[in-house]
Order: C-alpha cells, then sequence, then structure tokens
C-alpha cells in the first residue's frame, strides 16, 4: 500500500511534469538562471578573497641593518629569527642587492639613478626581508627585536611596522567591506530569485488548482495531493543544476583571460578553484535550489489544498 | 443515509445560505433538491462532502458525525460519497481510462483492483469503447458519464449530483438522468441539486424544494413547484 502510494505519488509528478512540458522548461531555466547568478556571486567572492589573500601574503618588511652589522651577523640574526613560530620568510638583503633593487625600481626615472650614480659610495645598508604568517604578529617580532643582543645590528623604525600594519590593517579592512558588500547583494539577488521562483512555481501549481481541487473531491489525502508538486519541485531544481553544470564551466573558460588580464598575477583558475569544492558549492547550490522550490511549492499549494 | 437537523450556514458579513434546514434521507432514496439559483442549494452539497462547515446544527452522513469534522478525515469521507458536477471536473490531459483512475490512484488501490474496476464501471456508465479519448474527444453527455463513472469506482452508498444536466442538451440530460436512476435501483442513494423542471417532474420521486435557504416543501412524489 505505502509502496503503491510513493510510486503513485513519483507518477504523477513525472505525468505533471512532462505534460506541461514548456512551464516545466520555463521553470527549469528560470531556476538555472537563478542559480547561475548566486553562482557567479559567489565566483566573484572567490577571487576577491583570493586576491585579498595574495595581497596580505605579499606583503613584507624590511628592517634596516647598522653600519656595524656584518654580513655573518646579518646572516646569524636572519636564521634567529626564522626560529620565531610567527616568522614565516626572514633574509638577508645585502647593501649591494638593496643597491640593484632600488637602480630597479627606478629604472625609468632617470633622475634618481643619476643622484645615486653621482656617491661614490653605496649609501645603503643591509637589510633583513621578513614576511609573517599573520600580520597581527608583527608587534612581537617588533618587540622580540627590540631586545639588547639585536639592537646594535638594527635601525629600527617604529614607523615601518606601523606603516605596514596599517597597510595590512587596510586591506584587511576592505576585505570585510567587500565580503559584507557581497553578502548584502547575494541576499539581494537570493531574495529576488526566491520570488522569480516563487512566482514561477505558484503559476505553475495555479495551472493545477483544478486537479488538486478533482484530487481532493474524489477523496486523496492533503500529503497525496501536495508530494507530487514537491517531487515536481526537487525535479525543477535538480535539472536546474545540471544544465548550470553544462554551462558554467564553458562560460568559466570563456571569462578565464578576462580575469587573467584584468587581475594579472593576482588571478585565480576559477575552473580549479570551483573543482576544489565541487561537493560543497554544488551541493549548496542544489540544496539552495530544493529548499527554495519545495518552500515554494509547499506555500502555493497551501491555497488550493485546505478545501 | 442523511441527517441534517437544524443546520445554519452563515458567510460574513450578513449572509444567510441556508436558515434551521432539516432534512432526512433514507438509504436507497432518490430525492431531487430543487430551487432558483442561490437559495442555498449548493450549500447544502457543500456540507454534506464537508467542503464546509455548519454555522450551527448537526450533520451526520451514514452514521457518521461530519459536523466538525477534522481536515485529515475528509477525504475518507470523500471517499464514500460520489460527487458529480455540472462542470465536469475531468482532468483534460487524462484519458477516459486515467480520470476515472484517478480516484482510486490517489487513495492508494492496487493495480489489479483498478484494472478489474474500470471496465466494470465503464460498462455500467457505457464508455467501455472509450477508455483511450481525451475528455476534449467526447461529448457533454459523454464527459458527464466519465465524472458518474468516476463517481462510481468507490461503490459509495451517496451520489450527490450538483446540476448534472446543467451544460448539456435534453437528450443527452435525460440519458444522464436514467443513468442516475439506473444507479439508484442498484441500492445507491442519489441527491440531484438542479433547477431543471422537466427532469424533476418526469423522475416521479421525492422533491425538496429551497428557497432563501429554508425547505418550503417536502414531497414523495413531487412536482417543481416554483
Amino acid at each position: 500500500m505505502f509502496l503503491v502510494a510513493v510510486s503513485r505519488v513519483f507518477k504523477f509528478a513525472f505525468q505533471s511534469f512532462f505534460r506541461n512540458f514548456w512551464l516545466s522548461v520555463v521553470t527549469v531555466a528560470i531556476i538555472a538562471l537563478s542559480l547561475f547568478s548566486i553562482s557567479f556571486l559567489l565566483m566573484i567572492n572567490i577571487l576577491t578573497q583570493h586576491v585579498l589573500f595574495v595581497v596580505q601574503e605579499r606583503t613584507q618588511v624590511y628592517i634596516d641593518l647598522t653600519a656595524e652589522a656584518s654580513a655573518d651577523q646579518a646572516g646569524i640574526l636572519a636564521g634567529e629569527l626564522k626560529k620565531l613560530l610567527s616568522v614565516k620568510e626572514a633574509a638577508f638583503i645585502t647593501p649591494e642587492q638593496t643597491l640593484a633593487n632600488f637602480k630597479e625600481r627606478h629604472q625609468n626615472n632617470p633622475l634618481m639613478i643619476e643622484s645615486i650614480e653621482a656617491l661614490d659610495v653605496n649609501p645603503f645598508s643591509g637589510s633583513i626581508k621578513i614576511s609573517v604568517n599573520d600580520i597581527s604578529d608583527f608587534p612581537a617580532i617588533l618587540q622580540e627585536l627590540s631586545k639588547s643582543e639585536y639592537s646594535e645590528f638594527l635601525e629600527i623604525e617604529d614607523q615601518e611596522f606601523t606603516e605596514s600594519k596599517l597597510l595590512v590593517e587596510r586591506i584587511s579592512e576592505y576585505s570585510q567591506k567587500i565580503q559584507r558588500i557581497f553578502l548584502f547583494i547575494s541576499l539581494v539577488f537570493i531574495i529576488i530569485s526566491i520570488l522569480v521562483v516563487f512566482n514561477t512555481i505558484q503559476i505553475g501549481i495555479y495551472t493545477h488548482r483544478e486537479e488538486i481541487g478533482i484530487m481532493k473531491l474524489v477523496g486523496a489525502s492533503n500529503s497525496f495531493v501536495r508530494l507530487p508538486f514537491l517531487i515536481e519541485g526537487f525535479m525543477y531544481s535538480l535539472i536546474g543544476i545540471v544544465i548550470l553544470l553544462l554551462f558554467i564551466y564553458p562560460f568559466l573558460t570563456f571569462i578565464q583571460p578576462y580575469i587573467d588580464n584584468f587581475f594579472k598575477e593576482y588571478s585565480l583558475n576559477l575552473t580549479a578553484a570551483l573543482n576544489d569544492n565541487f561537493f560543497k558549492v554544488w551541493g549548496t547550490e542544489l540544496l539552495i535550489g530544493v529548499v527554495i522550490t519545495t518552500a515554494s511549492s509547499f506555500l502555493a499549494i497551501r491555497r488550493y489544498i485546505n478545501k | 443515509m442523511i441527517n441534517i437537523k437544524n443546520v445554519t450556514k452563515f458567510y460574513k458579513p450578513s449572509t444567510y445560505a441556508l436558515k434551521a434546514v432539516s432534512l432526512d434521507i433514507a438509504p436507497g432514496e432518490f430525492v431531487s433538491v430543487v430551487g432558483q439559483s442561490g437559495t442555498g442549494k449548493t450549500s447544502l452539497i457543500k456540507l454534506i462532502i464537508a467542503e464546509e462547515r455548519p454555522t450551527s446544527g448537526q450533520i451526520i452522513i451514514g452514521g457518521w458525525d461530519i459536523t466538525n469534522i477534522h481536515p485529515k478525515e475528509v477525504p475518507y469521507l470523500r471517499r464514500q460519497i460520489g460527487v458529480v458536477f455540472q462542470d465536469f471536473k475531468l482532468l483534460q490531459k487524462k484519458t477516459v481510462f486515467e480520470n476515472v483512475a484517478f480516484a482510486l490512484e490517489t487513495c492508494g488501490s492496487s493495480r489489479s483492483k483498478i484494472v478489474n474496476v474500470i471496465p466494470q464501471v465503464l460498462k455500467i456508465v457505457g464508455l467501455e469503447d472509450k477508455v483511450d479519448r481525451y475528455p476534449h474527444q467526447l461529448s457533454g453527455g459523454e464527459q458527464q458519464r466519465v465524472v458518474i463513472a468516476r463517481s462510481l469506482v468507490h461503490k459509495p452508498k451517496l451520489i450527490v449530483a450538483d446540476e448534472p444536466t446543467g451544460n448539456l442538451d435534453s437528450i443527452n440530460a435525460r440519458e444522464i438522468i436514467d443513468l442516475l436512476k439506473k444507479i439508484n435501483e442498484l441500492g445507491t442513494t442519489v441527491v440531484l441539486v438542479t433547477h431543471d423542471r422537466e427532469v424533476v417532474n418526469n423522475l416521479k420521486k421525492r422533491v425538496v424544494t429551497v428557497d432563501d435557504g429554508q425547505i418550503i416543501s417536502d414531497q414523495s412524489r413531487g412536482r417543481y413547484v416554483l
């Protein structure tokens, strides 16, 4: 009896889907488009997060060495710094490297190059390049470097740390702002998608109102009336996801060169990023689709079922 | 079969569809409920099939007090009452067989029961050779026969027909009434709601006349008196 009822519920859902084929096609298309807009937002969000992460990763601080510091001492100091858990990388930059870096950085500024070459000696002392795992660790490192055993080798300027810290804090602040904006836009998109899908399903169920009335008239229980529509809603979501999957990868391949061109070295391979989170992304999308369609069907049918 | 005791149906803001109506219909009776439009006939039907609840009074169908029937129990009541409407209420995208089978399918009947019962009821209504037709391929009279066949699949003790001939020409109308008489002769109680004078006068059965929400006449072999 139970299996018979279940098989009939599925049969009615499939019949309804195929016998109202064009309405089903329109509903699936709207769901696919809604999910596409959500996916698109999600990808932009992933991309922004990635860019912010890379910017933060590449933030480095240079600490100048005093003229008294020898190359050996600097090397030992860099080695000591590397032992600190919060330090990701510490490297000794020789005065020659610093000069070469300076010239490279200002190669398009002849005045700067002439000025530096006018000097007989290399004006730069060596420095230690430090990158950290977390920007908030900088104050602790600063304190470590302030110890007397290091102080004679280092020209620590608080300002340098402060500027770097401020830069990263600003990045972090932007990151949070961007996340909030994306959250807002995503919510707006999701609400619009819910309303569009809800309306489409409402129209679909409106066309079935007579059938619902007849089902009730001949003695069908509420759950028997409701279930085929809920299953139909699930089918819409599932097919919508499959269509989205078929279109999203060619779309990503198409836009990847533009993304690479725009973000340059900060770019991210979206297809790979999507594949890395395949089940998470598509599972979430399917869940969103199923919740929207079944909730819409449930609410839309309620009007006709209580007769 | 039907015991309606002092039933009033009030619609907000100020309409009384039925006013303290009492009516008893015995098993196996054929009763015509007549009256002009808007006098409360359809409200009476809606109360019998529990589509509406009475404002006051009591309704008992086949010994079952449905006055305050729980919504979950309504399907079980409907399976015991065959309902026929003027506008047929057939599913246009289902064949004759599927439309009739629908009533059994929605109630969880087995496939073997469906295959067994449907040819029988289609034979009763004379549509055994049109099982694969869709409603739009049938005449109005044939569509109403499908509805009657559908109402018979649960072998109901009661059939309620609300203006079943309203959309039919006189020949088809007579055939439908003859069909209802035949079903009644097989033991099923029939409540026919109509305002068709000729139908009522030819039947020579019990006639209950409703006017302004009240029963103004109840004759065992009555005529259309309004």
